[in-house]
């Protein structure tokens, strides 16, 4: 057995021969691992290799309406010219303001309510538990076009239940007050409670299973010690929970960097020039109004953008898949 | 390997000791334990409110729906919302392409990913690393940075405007995510199971039959499922490869549907819409809970 354990990594050394000796154990022939992943590799050539050159070969184009699509020999490219057009709009820097912004407020809102509840759900009975995460389980269901579609209803300025709520409450001027109005109202109020609602269930879950993974027994210790709640969430639980929290974190600033489908759906199909976050601006420029190129150079700026954010999470996840 | 095979009675102690921990409490007092449980269920009212409203609206008399003063409760049963919807001539068309799309670029998804997952688990080949790397990477690369290049390249192909070309685009991060967490899934399967397989006479296709393909089952059904809910749910991709009408998907009808004049202010029947094309994907999540929970953790906890 110990013969067989340690020969995987004997092969790994040399992977050019894996006859090396004996039949492989599982098949023969060299080429087979690299015909299983052909079709994948070729695919993923296909519809993100090919595409990610074509972006950048529209970077340095002058494709910016539908008839230089139509026509390729009307194409030239232009070096430098569209980057400096683009680098050089104020409306593009706006948009980039306003997805930091919106970005560091919901990734840091939902990380504290998911770190905060996953807490609350080690101490509560299991019915309240099992209740808390079936709810997630629906939230975490509903398409992220609904969820605009949704809020936008509950936050109508007519018949509005958000408006109602706030009126019941005491707020008497609230009765038919325009949340979508003000654009840093709709987009740092709504729409941030748009994402933060559905970003919600997979951080708690995932929250959660990590807190499982806490020894029982650290935390008794911990309070025998004098320690109280939030020290022993300090100094016991976050330790173990850390390597999540940073995927988590990452991860939630990759997807809320990139938000696209619930402000589109929450500002029913047209944003206002105040909702555009980066990639509403880009999805307008580009498919809305054809300037293809335009916003090939925005999608490059973006990646560049989130790049350190990537490698950091990519970096992380292999670091923990390491530790298993 | 040592590893890999002692992870399994691992997390089932720490599962253990979770559940123990769960249910005694760590010798907290009853009133704080009260406390907590109301604040939790507070929280859950929250989250669970949106979803209500949406089902109250649609099911809500017009009248109560529109009114300054909104009712908490349902003041009768009304399917007139649904009605309304439904026959709406692209509600059903585009319920069945998204259906196909997403039936489409699950399954393709999960052929192609399991097969290059099998060869990246069990074979060690020039190249490897970085395949399985890439596969890391590629799930990073922003969908919304690739729709130009996208539609014109399937536009070039003759592929725009048609339900193909969008479930070639979903391949796109169905591919990356399944071979990514397949490949944790199949590397956790004991190697000594195929080869002992193979020394009771199996053959290395019917130890891959027999052993392989049965043991990451769980393992496919909650990549699919989960790939099952991001193609359904996908709108930027579907909003800009789909023009036709007839052609789109539920989540495009539904933004077209909400912003259209006549429908714009019938938040009844944009309810009732919600519901009926959210459905499919409740189900299956409520169908495949368990599974899901534990997919999330082997998935995106261990990378």
């Amino acid at each position: 057995m110990t013969v067989l354990d340690s020969e995987p990594a004997a092969t790994a050394e040399r992977p050019a021969t894996p006859e090396a000796g004996r039949p492989p154990r599982f098949a023969r022939g060299w080429y087979l691992p690299y015909a299983l992943i052909l079709p994948a590799a070729l695919l993923l050539i296909g519809i993100m290799g090919y595409p990610l050159v074509q972006l950048i070969l529209l970077a340095f184009q002058n494709t910016n309406d539908f008839l230089h699509l139509a026509n390729p020999a009307l194409v030239k490219y232009v070096g430098f010219d569209t980057f400096q057009k683009v680098l050089s709009t104020p409306e593009f820097w706006q948009s980039v303001e306003r997805s930091v912004i919106f970005t560091a407020e919901v990734v840091a809102l939902s990380i504290v309510i998911a770190l905060a509840v996953a807490a609350l759900l080690s101490r509560v009975s299991g019915w309240v538990r099992v209740t808390v995460l079936t709810v997630l389980m629906f939230v975490w269901a509903v398409p992220a076009i609904v969820t605009g579609t949704l809020f936008r209803w509950m936050f109508a300025n007519s018949s509005g239940v958000i408006d109602y709520i706030c009126y019941l409450l005491g707020g008497k001027g609230m009765l038919n007050h325009d949340w979508f109005a003000s654009p840093t109202q709709g987009l740092y109020v709504v729409a941030a409670a748009v994402v933060v609602w559905g970003a919600l269930p997979f951080l708690v879950l995932g929250f959660h299973a990590a807190m499982t993974q806490v020894p029982r027994e650290l935390l008794e210790a911990a309070r025998l010690d004098g320690a109280g709640p939030l020290q022993s969430f300090r100094h016991v639980t976050l330790p173990v929970v850390r390597p999540f929290l940073g995927i988590a974190t990452a991860l939630s600033f990759i997807w809320d960097f990139q938000v696209f489908a619930q402000i589109e759906s929450l500002r029913a199909n047209t944003p206002e020039p105040g909702y555009q976050t980066i990639g509403v601006y880009l999805y307008a420029k580009g498919i809305g109004s054809s300037h293809y190129s335009n916003s090939a150079v925005m999608s490059i700026v973006m990646i560049l953008l989130m790049l350190t954010v990537l490698v950091l999470y990519i970096r992380q996840v292999l670091r923990t898949g390491e530790q298993d | 390997m040592a590893a890999t095979t002692t992870a399994p009675r691992r997390s089932a102690r720490a599962a253990r000791a979770s559940e123990s921990s769960q249910f005694s409490g760590v010798g907290r007092s009853r009133t704080m334990t009260g406390v907590w449980n109301t604040i939790a269920l507070v929280f859950a009212v929250v989250m669970a409110f949106p979803i209500y409203w949406m089902v109250l609206t649609a099911i809500q008399p017009s009248r109560d729906v529109l009114s300054a003063h909104p009712k908490f409760w349902p003041t009768g049963l009304n399917f007139h919302s649904f009605h309304t919807v439904t026959s709406d001539p692209n509600f059903a068309p585009d319920l069945l392409n998204t259906a196909i799309i997403t039936i489409g670029a699950v399954v393709l998804g999960l052929i192609v990913g399991f097969l290059a997952a099998v060869s990246v688990a069990r074979f060690r080949f020039t190249g490897r690393n970085p395949f399985v790397l890439a596969m890391l990477i590629v799930q990073m690369v922003p969908l919304i940075a690739l729709i130009i290049p996208l539609y014109i390249i399937l536009n070039r192909e003759g592929l725009y405007d048609q339900l193909f070309g969008v479930v070639l685009a979903y391949l796109v991060f169905t591919i990356p995510y399944v071979v990514w967490v397949l490949r944790s899934f199949i590397v956790n399967i004991p190697r000594e199971l195929d080869e002992a397989a193979m020394v009771d006479g199996c053959t290395r296709w019917g130890a891959f039959l027999r052993v392989i393909l049965p043991l990451t089952a769980p393992g496919l059904i909650s990549t699919g499922v989960y790939c099952w809910i991001q193609t359904w749910n996908e709108f930027a991709i579907a909003n800009t490869l789909l023009s036709s009408a007839n052609k789109q998907t539920s989540m495009v009808w539904l933004t077209t549907y909400s912003a259209s004049p006549t429908h714009g202010a019938d938040y009844g029947a944009q309810m009732a819409g919600s519901l009926l094309i959210s459905l499919p994907v409740i189900i299956v999540f409520v169908v495949f809970q368990k599974r899901l929970a534990s997919g999330l953790t082997s998935g995106a906890v261990k990378g």
